[in-house]
């Protein structure tokens, strides 16, 4: 039947794409109503109904070939939505866990037992991964605007998405490296604090929640062939 | 025309399509047929990641509006979409001014 042709072929689409629903819920309106459009345009040029459909889904494509074109930019169109994430994100939890740590436990020095210096070092390191990550995710997003025709979109949508792997990956390096050397030092400092530990519970559900972002995004640009 | 030998010009082909005015994805399909006269021949569906690829470069922004009762995206050229659309321009008639140069000599070689 004329309009199952169109209906098929964008439930056939739609299935074999993955991103954001937002984006993949436009680009199927868009490609229905191109559809649409070019059924319209052949029934002016004196075609019957079944024909134009069929015609029009003919010249929009095999299905599998703009699917994958259709990927490539719902990957690239994550992989962008994940390091705005990241950018916005790593700064800011970074910032209110350290005022909330500087207001309820205060310096490491000013603890009861001594803070080795290595300790100081590794806080450091831990510190700067943040800014680091969230530095890479901006610099990475700047030039992903610059290079966007430059470059084939499945290369984008990968980089983007192993940026954003190895970004969370160094901050959850990073957090649990402060966690082991805390324990290390001194055990009971884990718990010294309620609202302290409550924050830091809030910032692993937010790294864990930004891991699982990064791993969809390489999901999504992985798909594409 | 080939798809193939389009592709590397599907770009500029939608900046100058979208050069002045504000047009959806299937209007900006009827232009570049009516405009080759039918030959360029591209599957109009890779029409759709091109221009998502113009706007992710800043070349070109695009709104949804509702058009005779249908849900319509509509595309215009942005101030670097324009940038972008004269240095295609100038980049291609230095091109066909080149080529031209050797292919359209008439096989002056061949008679010497």
């Amino acid at each position: 039947m004329g309009t199952d042709v169109i209906d098929r072929y964008v439930t056939d689409l739609g299935s074999r794409l993955q991103g954001s629903k937002k984006h993949v819920r436009d680009l199927l309106t868009e490609t229905r109503d191109s559809l649409e459009d070019a059924t319209e345009a052949h029934l002016d040029r004196g075609l019957s109904e079944d024909e134009a459909r069929t015609r029009a889904v003919e010249e929009f494509g095999p299905v599998k070939e703009i699917a994958n074109e259709y990927q490539a930019e719902l990957a690239v169109a994550y992989g962008t939505r994940t390091l705005v994430w990241l950018a916005i994100v790593l700064p800011l939890m970074h910032m209110a866990w350290e005022y909330g740590r500087m207001l309820l436990v205060g310096p490491w020095q000013d603890l009861g037992t001594p803070t080795p210096s290595w300790y100081l070092v590794v806080a450091k390191a831990n510190d700067m991964t943040s800014g680091a990550a969230s530095g890479v995710a901006l610099v990475a997003l700047v030039l992903g605007r610059i290079l966007a025709r430059k470059y084939d979109t499945k290369l984008l949508a990968k980089l983007a998405a192993s940026i954003a792997i190895l970004a969370v990956g160094a901050v959850l390096l990073g957090n649990v490296a402060i966690i082991a050397a805390t324990a290390h030092v001194d055990v009971a400092r884990l718990m010294q604090s309620l609202p302290m530990s409550i924050a830091s519970l809030i910032t692993w559900i937010v790294i864990i929640r930004l891991g699982l972002l990064a791993r969809r995004c390489l999901s999504c640009a992985t798909i594409v062939a | 025309m080939k798809p193939d030998a389009l592709r590397g010009h599907l770009d500029a082909l939608l900046l100058a399509t979208l050069d002045g005015r504000q047009l959806h994805g299937y209007a900006i399909i009827e232009a570049l047929q009516q405009v080759s006269g039918g030959a360029l021949d591209l599957p109009t569906g890779t029409v759709y990641p091109a221009l998502r690829r113009l706007e992710r470069a800043g070349h070109v922004v695009s709104d949804w509006s509702t058009v005779g009762g249908r849900k319509r995206r509509t595309y215009r050229l942005t101030q670097a979409g324009q940038k972008a659309l004269h240095a295609e321009r100038s980049a291609w008639r230095e091109f066909t001014t080149v080529i031209d140069g050797v292919l359209g000599g008439g096989g002056k070689w061949a008679q010497t």
